[in-house]
């Protein structure tokens, strides 16, 4: 009966342990803390070793309790989202849990503030998404005019993506369609006369869209020695950017 | 001026998108201009593209590591942002363009230089995370730390 009680205990701990990683692999950490951290935590929680394999979709961690016992753990990771005040968060609870043990219920009360923490109302959103788009189409050479007209089609790609998140399309064809249909409007607001440069215009938008963090990330990765995740990253920022090439090249195709 | 202050605004705004709202910004927005006048430099000196992103981004690596230890922040937070003005979008853009319009020699042009610009910016945050390894192998290894700490280390494990 004690035996049990312990088993049940530990296995609480190590499923908080996996959240927490989880938590930070969704919100664009990179593989190499996810392990450090479910590790370190292991070691905490009084675990006298763990291994631990993470990739970007999955983690699997198994935890050697003192008596002998191990026990093993995974977790698919479906959706990502680049939220690094959340991994913030996450590593500086981690930092604390390692200092001093919290008692399962508090770190798991922990856990979940920061699971449910949103992460900025989509006004704010909208309105970075104008600003990137504007100061980056300046940036890459646009006149002010440009600037306003990226700012406008900004707007658009920001709704286009809003309503086919909701439509829950596969992301390579989101991607494909959002930038699709931002250089349409790039090329109508040229029309319209607000914009001089449609190229300069749509810089400023390809910068919202282009997997920037993913790359960044892969090279880390790499060089970490995480040879897969790597490659899988690096193969999946590239998919990405063909798409969002793809998606433009129609509209200037078609040649409106 | 005004592109290096519209890559900064560029770079704030991906950190804000990225969900970092406090001071760290201050610091996110200076060591993207900072990295970006770096370029500049290096460019108006005559060493090329090349030369001017690897020294910016090995510059904007360096500095991020730095500013995570000081801080107590992942480095990624403040990596990611930084680097905003060195990413090739431009010549991403007339990459696509050319190869849509079907003019191959310049196509073949701008697809080298993208990733010429994507491989100089790789060298620099590879470099810089290196040294950053090094740098800690040294501390926690080396001569830096004492005989009694790596005792207490030795008594801990």
């Amino acid at each position: 009966m004690n035996m049990d009680t312990k088993m049940i205990k530990m296995n609480g701990f190590l499923s908080a342990i996996m959240d927490i990683g989880e938590l930070l692999l969704t919100h664009g950490a990179e593989v190499n803390r996810v392990e450090d951290t479910i590790s370190r935590l292991c070691r905490a929680y009084g675990f006298i070793r763990s291994d631990v394999f993470t990739i970007t979709s999955s983690i699997v961690a198994s935890a050697r309790m003192p008596d002998g016992q191990t026990m093993t753990q995974t977790r698919r990771i479906r959706e990502r989202d680049t939220d690094l005040g959340k991994v913030e968060l996450v590593n500086g609870l981690s930092r604390r849990v390692c200092a001093a043990p919290l008692p399962l219920e508090v770190l798991q009360e922990e856990i979940r503030k920061i699971q449910e923490m949103k992460k900025g109302s989509d006004g704010l959103k909208l309105a970075m998404y104008m600003m990137i788009s504007a100061s980056l189409s300046v940036f890459f050479g646009g006149f002010w005019m440009d600037g306003l007209a990226a700012a406008l089609s900004g707007m658009v790609l920001f709704g286009a993506l809003w309503v086919s998140s909701l439509l829950k399309l596969n992301s390579i064809l989101q991607t494909m369609l959002c930038s699709a249909f931002t250089a349409l409007t790039v090329s109508a607001l040229v029309r319209a006369g607000i914009g001089v440069q449609p190229d300069k215009i749509m810089i400023g938008n390809i910068m919202l869209v282009i997997p920037g963090i993913q790359l960044t990330n892969s090279l880390r990765d790499m060089i970490n020695g995480d040879m897969i995740s790597g490659l899988l990253n690096m193969s999946e920022a590239l998919l990405k950017a063909v798409s969002v090439a793809m998606g433009f090249a129609i509209i200037l195709l078609v040649g409106v | 001026m005004i592109q290096t202050m519209m890559g900064l605004i560029g770079s704030v705004g991906f950190a804000i998108l990225f969900g970092v709202y406090d001071r760290k910004l201050i610091w996110i927005a200076l060591g993207s201009a900072a990295g970006w006048v770096v370029y500049l430099v290096c460019v108006a000196h005559g060493y090329g593209m090349f030369v001017g992103l690897f020294a910016a981004s090995f510059f904007v690596a360096v500095l991020s590591e730095l500013l995570a230890r000081i801080i107590k922040t992942p480095v990624i937070l403040m990596l990611v942002p930084m680097l905003i003005p060195e990413i090739p979008g431009g010549d991403l853009y007339y990459t696509m363009q050319h190869l849509v319009q079907g003019e191959y020699v310049q196509f073949g042009n701008f697809s080298n230089r993208v990733l010429i610009e994507a491989g100089a910016i790789a060298l620099g945050i590879i470099l810089a995370s290196y040294a950053a390894k090094l740098v800690r192998a040294v501390g926690t290894h080396g001569p830096l730390l004492s005989r009694k700490d790596n005792k207490e280390k030795r008594n801990r494990e």
